[in-house]
């Protein structure tokens, strides 16, 4: 049996005939660049998330980009993050203009807030905390430190939407929030997209103006900006989606469980806190003989990944900013140890089985 | 919930399709009409899952490459990240200087600011191009690039501005958004340069059903370049080379630009005749100017643009009689709010403030017919009349 890592085709079989529908009206309105396709999935995210606003833009890293721009933030700034992320947690508060302040990982991937403090400078602006694998951060903790330093906290939710920290969604849990709709994501679209939330409607108000050449109508430009614009076409793709993502979550949460109860003997499992409601965006097992399993489940047909195997201090990209292997431990082991097993609401139970038997042969 | 929706998303007033207009800039519901072929394509990608950078975004860079005379096309997020993106590549930043023209759309100056320089004006002259007589006085030990914008799908005059370029050492990168099919002196706009940036919106020549661009050059380590910095920095899954951006032409929109890439000789030339018409035609009018054609440039007509007296009363009329005529732009960038900064004034380029009152753009695009531009024709001669 063959358990492909990614299932995409089957989500687009399933809704084949809403996505069909949703092409042949955006194309048929002749509106490519916002309007009312557009404004109607904003409208929807913004509620789902429970945000007073959200804002569609080109792409997840673009929406953690444009909120710091938003935000004024920019040369001689430091932005907090974590090490162990996708390689555009980090670009974006370069590409701001700042310096990226790395903090440890905790066991549960999300960034340790116990180590926060210490990291805060003078300089220290804002901190982006990343929702990893879907799993909501400490918020609370985070929240607190930033309001007791006059922090700024820009959520980095790309693999988490629709997860929950007690009655919030995450994307309404700090001043703002970046979301990827890259098609590899929980709420997917067929090419680059992203969303921003917040209920600061300043802000909002700034960053409708800065994903569109910064301009104040058709004919005036209040100030120099950047064109990343959701396509109106994946918003109604987006939009088809997003009245299943409660359900997809739901069932990826189910085979979370299943792979939690069946390999908890055998390697370390993520588990959930309580108060809390992750969407695993993916199911990232430790183990020590990590290369080893790789190889056995890939002779077994089972598609594995590894979110990420270097990390974002260690990267060639990052020489200029002075870390070394060593500074952040936790981050560095789980890099040799992670591993992420198929996860997507349209496995079947066999395959469930088939993913848990191979492991289990393994041992 | 949303508020002010519709002052903020203003943008698609600027090409809406209303029931009230019946001669139109927006020909993208006669387009899509024409929609299976792509359709079957889209559907064949989204069941590969082929998304991001694939063989549809190699297919494309490779056709526009041969397309448009050079070594490699760098598909990317929109015409203003290829701007943006090339001028990154150039490694152009802080400190830095960019001459270009003040009669441009924002995106220009946009890409200049966000790539961390301080754009420098130069006037334009009576074809709405850059005055390449005028660029010299405007270089600066700080100045890195030229950025030429080849308005309305007419070249500028490239030659001097080559020399120029050559002389003190400088990069020219143009503007080309206008220009796809546009040649100076049978050499293709967007090779003329280091680097040449081309955008898809949807109502350029060459469009596709979103925003999207490309970068064409005959530098094989700028292209590399580009390509790394449209894609995070990556130079596989796991390793980033340098920190980058995300702006990727989406894989379904390729398909949508190869598709009308094969249209594009039969859109190009039906904008050429279309405006040989109203040259023809409009040129009969005394209150009418149409600038100089030269024999030595090939112009795409993006933009039809005339002068005329009268014009925001002109404008007027032929939007109550259902013709879609505007206005590309009424303030030049050197007046804009966001320019404040740069410390102009008006009287700085006198050319472009003038120009800029007198400018009115009316549909060439492919699906216009002889009637409709009689129609035309007719309501400007009845307006003048009185």
């Amino acid at each position: 049996m063959q358990v492909p890592f990614v299932g995409l085709q089957r989500q687009f079989h399933d809704l084949h005939d809403d996505l069909l529908a949703a092409f042949e009206r955006v194309g048929a309105s002749g509106m490519y660049i916002m309007g009312e396709e557009l404004e109607r999935f904003e409208a929807a995210a913004a509620t789902y998330c429970g945000t007073r606003h959200a804002l569609g833009v080109a792409n997840g890293s673009d929406a953690l980009f444009l909120v710091l721009k938003a935000l004024g933030i920019g040369a001689g700034d430091e932005v907090i993050t974590c090490p162990n992320s996708f390689i555009a947690s980090a670009w974006v508060i370069v590409a701001a203009g700042a310096k990226p302040v790395f903090v440890d990982a905790g066991e549960d991937y999300n960034i340790d807030a116990a180590k926060l403090e210490s990291a805060i400078t003078s300089r220290t602006r804002a901190i982006i905390p990343v929702h990893l694998t879907g799993r909501p951060a400490d918020m609370d903790a985070i929240n607190a430190i930033a309001a007791k330093r006059g922090l700024a906290v820009l959520e980095d939710a790309a693999q988490a939407i629709g997860a929950r920290l007690g009655a919030k969604r995450v994307g309404a849990l700090g001043t703002a929030a970046g979301f990827s709709l890259h098609p590899l994501k929980n709420l997917g679209v067929y090419g680059d997209g992203g969303l921003i939330t917040t209920d600061d409607t300043p802000l909002f108000e700034r960053l409708a103006k800065l994903r569109n050449h910064g301009l104040r109508n058709r004919d005036e430009c209040e100030t120099w900006g950047y064109n990343s614009r959701l396509d109106p076409l994946q918003a109604a793709f987006a939009a088809v989606k997003l009245k299943q993502l409660d359900r997809w979550n739901a069932r990826c949460r189910e085979i979370a469980a299943q792979y939690r109860e069946a390999l908890q003997e055998r390697v370390w499992v993520p588990r959930d806190r309580a108060q809390e409601e992750p969407v695993y965006h993916n199911f990232v097992i430790q183990l020590e003989r990590r290369d080893a399993l790789i190889e056995h489940l890939n002779t077994c047909g089972v598609g594995t990944r590894i979110h990420y195997p270097i990390p974002i201090h260690l990267q060639e990209c990052a020489a200029g900013l002075g870390y070394r292997a060593g500074d952040f431990p936790v981050a560095e082991r789980q890099a040799r140890t992670i591993l992420s097993l198929p996860i997507y609401p349209e496995l079947t139970q066999a395959e469930i089985d088939h993913v848990i038997a191979s492991v289990h042969k393994f041992f | 919930m949303n508020t002010k929706l519709a002052e903020r998303n203003f943008l698609p007033q600027q090409y809406e399709t209303t029931g009230a207009l019946e001669i139109n800039h927006n020909y993208l519901q006669p387009q899509f009409a024409d929609h299976d072929a792509i359709l079957e394509k889209i559907r064949g990608l989204v069941i590969r899952g082929d998304f991001t950078l694939g063989r549809e975004v190699d297919q494309l860079e490779d056709e526009f490459a041969a397309m448009a005379g050079a070594a490699h096309a760098i598909g990317v997020g929109s015409g203003t990240d290829a701007l943006f993106l090339s001028l990154k590549a150039l490694g152009i930043d802080k400190g830095d200087e960019v001459i270009t023209t003040p009669y441009t759309f924002f995106a220009t100056i946009g890409a200049i600011v966000t790539a961390g320089a301080k754009p420098v004006f130069v006037d334009i002259g009576e074809d709405y191009n850059i005055d390449v007589s005028r660029i010299e006085a405007a270089i600066t030990p700080r100045t890195k690039a030229i950025l030429p914008v080849h308005w309305s799908g007419k070249p500028c005059d490239m030659d001097p501005m080559l020399e120029i370029a050559a002389r003190h050492g400088l990069d020219i990168v143009e503007d080309a958004c206008h220009a796809v099919q546009a040649t100076y002196k049978n050499r293709p706009a967007g090779t003329l340069g280091t680097l040449g940036c081309f955008s898809f919106h949807p109502l350029k020549n060459l469009n596709v059903w979103g925003d999207g661009g490309i970068v064409t050059t005959n530098s094989d380590e700028l292209a590399g370049k580009l390509r790394l910095l449209r894609n995070h920095g990556l130079i596989n899954r796991d390793q980033c080379a340098v920190f980058a951006y995300n702006s990727r032409l989406d894989t379904l929109q390729a398909v949508v630009a190869r598709h009308l890439l094969t249209k594009l000789d039969h859109i190009t030339q039906s904008r050429i005749a279309h405006a040989k018409y109203f040259d023809e035609r409009l040129g009969q009018i005394p209150q009418i100017k149409i600038p100089a054609r030269e024999a030595a440039i090939k112009q795409v007509y993006h933009l039809y643009i005339m002068r005329c007296d009268q014009r925001d009363a002109l404008q007027k009329y032929l939007v109550a009689h259902a013709v879609d005529a505007k206005i590309h732009y009424p303030i030049p960038m050197h007046l804009q709010p966001a320019a404040a900064y740069l410390g102009h004034q008006r009287g700085d380029f006198p050319v472009c403030e003038r120009i800029v009152g007198e400018v009115l753009s009316l549909p060439v695009h492919e699906f216009i017919t002889r009637e409709q531009q009689d129609r035309v024709i007719a309501l400007i001669e009845s307006f003048y009349k009185g």
